[in-house]
């Protein structure tokens, strides 16, 4: 599962919805496929929130050397 | 002349002085001829009668010893030094008493112009034929050299002019200068070797700068030693050599002609100031496109997760509007709706009543609202 790259979670997660929204969708799987779609969002979510937060880490850094 | 053998059992035998004799005869009959070299070991003494040099091809390496009387050398006026290209009038003579071989000269000309003009164009047939001045063979010069090698005479302008040239433009830059002869008979094999030394020491580009000259001045960088040297030079080569109409071999041979010594120095390094400013914008780039990135994800994310949200309720929506359809289509269907229309439903226990009872059965009869009981007649 943690094999899978950000693109990847990205496009089953947006696959998951498009299945939920035309609706052919039981109602056990409706629960299953809802679960997985949340957990795809939490791990994006946070993956992107690491990549701003080292992008911001890096400029700061590179500010201050600037400045010397 | 007339060369005596002898007999010894029954084979003719020369002496030595007989066989040289003989051969110097025959060398005789020669034709007088001009020869065209390089003049080296040239030997000259005021209590000498002769004047000795060995001319010398400057590409095969092939040499011939010569000889001029000393009265005819003096009266030439030539002020010949080593290096310089003949054109040698004589011929060939042996001399008897030590079997040397040599040509004996009976005047010398110091190559023309015409007859340098016509070497160098023969010379650059040549080396066009073999390919070394053909484009594809240039190559590019390093953006950021580590080591400029610079071949220059010593203590000239041309040297000046590169080395502030390339201090002006990027002050950080590596030089190494290799100071040489720039003209003169020497030149050709000291640029060659300054090239080849300059390459081993670890220079990524190397700048060949001789201001302006005579013609003469500037042969030596049309002696094919200097050519095959630049064309065969690991690294790239910038040619500034003389003036902007002057073109010497080793301008084709080079990866990139400059037209000046000064203009050759800016073209080997970056300009320091520009290479700082295009650094910097190449950063804010970087931290912009870096942020734009993570941003267009954010965006994309939220959306798929709002659609996410929403997508568990339309489907239980949907399934529930199903169901109501289905109720009501069921309820359609009940039995109510025809009692209400007037029909009744007649059971006898828990039989439905489908045929006519027997007299005096007990009945019980359900109409649209409500029931009661009856007795078959």
């Amino acid at each position: 599962l943690s094999a899978q790259t950000f693109e990847q979670a990205q496009a089953e997660l947006e696959q998951i919805v498009e299945r939920l929204e035309r609706g052919d969708v039981g109602l056990e799987e409706l629960t299953k496929l809802w679960e997985r779609g949340e957990e795809l969002y939490r791990r994006l979510a946070a993956q992107l929130a690491d990549a701003q937060g080292r992008i911001e880490e890096l400029a700061r850094r590179l500010d201050a050397e600037g400045a010397d | 002349v007339k060369v005596e053998a002898i007999e010894v059992e029954g084979r003719k035998v020369y002496s030595v002085r007989a066989f040289n004799e003989g051969v110097a005869s025959y060398l005789q009959r020669l034709p007088t001829l001009w020869v065209e070299g390089e003049v080296t070991e040239l030997r000259r003494q005021q209590r000498w009668a002769t004047v000795y040099l060995t001319l010398k091809d400057p590409d095969s390496g092939a040499c011939l010893a010569a000889q001029m009387p000393r009265g005819q050398f003096d009266a030439l006026r030539l002020d010949l030094v080593d290096g310089e290209r003949v054109h040698a009038y004589g011929r060939p003579e042996l001399y008897t008493q030590r079997g040397d071989f040599h040509l004996r000269v009976l005047t010398i000309e110091r190559f023309g112009l015409g007859a340098h003009l016509a070497a160098i164009e023969r010379l650059k047939q040549k080396l066009a034929a073999e390919g070394l001045f053909a484009a594809a063979r240039k190559r590019p010069l390093p953006r950021i050299p580590s080591l400029v090698g610079l071949v220059t005479g010593n203590d000239a302008a041309a040297k000046r002019d590169v080395l502030s040239a390339i201090t002006t433009r990027f002050p950080p830059a590596h030089v190494l200068v290799a100071e040489t002869y720039v003209q003169g008979p020497r030149a050709a094999p000291a640029i060659a070797t300054a090239i080849r030394d300059l390459c081993a020491h670890g220079a990524d580009v190397i700048v060949l700068a001789r201001g302006g000259g005579s013609f003469e001045d500037l042969l030596p960088f049309s002696d094919e030693r200097v050519v095959r040297a630049v064309a065969g030079c690991s690294v790239p080569v910038v040619s500034a050599v003389g003036h902007e109409q002057d073109t010497p071999l080793c301008d084709l041979a080079a990866d990139v002609r400059a037209s000046t010594p000064s203009v050759a120095g800016r073209l080997v390094v970056p300009d320091l100031a520009e290479l700082r400013a295009s650094l910097d914008r190449a950063h804010i780039l970087l931290g912009r496109g870096a942020r734009r990135i993570v941003e267009q994800h954010g965006r994309r994310l939220a959306g798929t997760r709002e659609r996410l949200s929403r997508a568990p309720l339309l489907v239980l929506e949907r399934r529930s509007s199903r169901l109501e359809t289905a109720h009501a289509r069921l309820r359609a269907l009940s039995p109510r709706a025809t009692l209400e229309r007037g029909y009744a439903i007649v059971r006898s226990g828990d039989r439905l009543v489908r045929e006519p009872p027997a007299a005096g059965e007990q009945l019980d009869v359900e109409v649209a609202r409500g029931r009661f009981g009856a007795r078959a007649d």
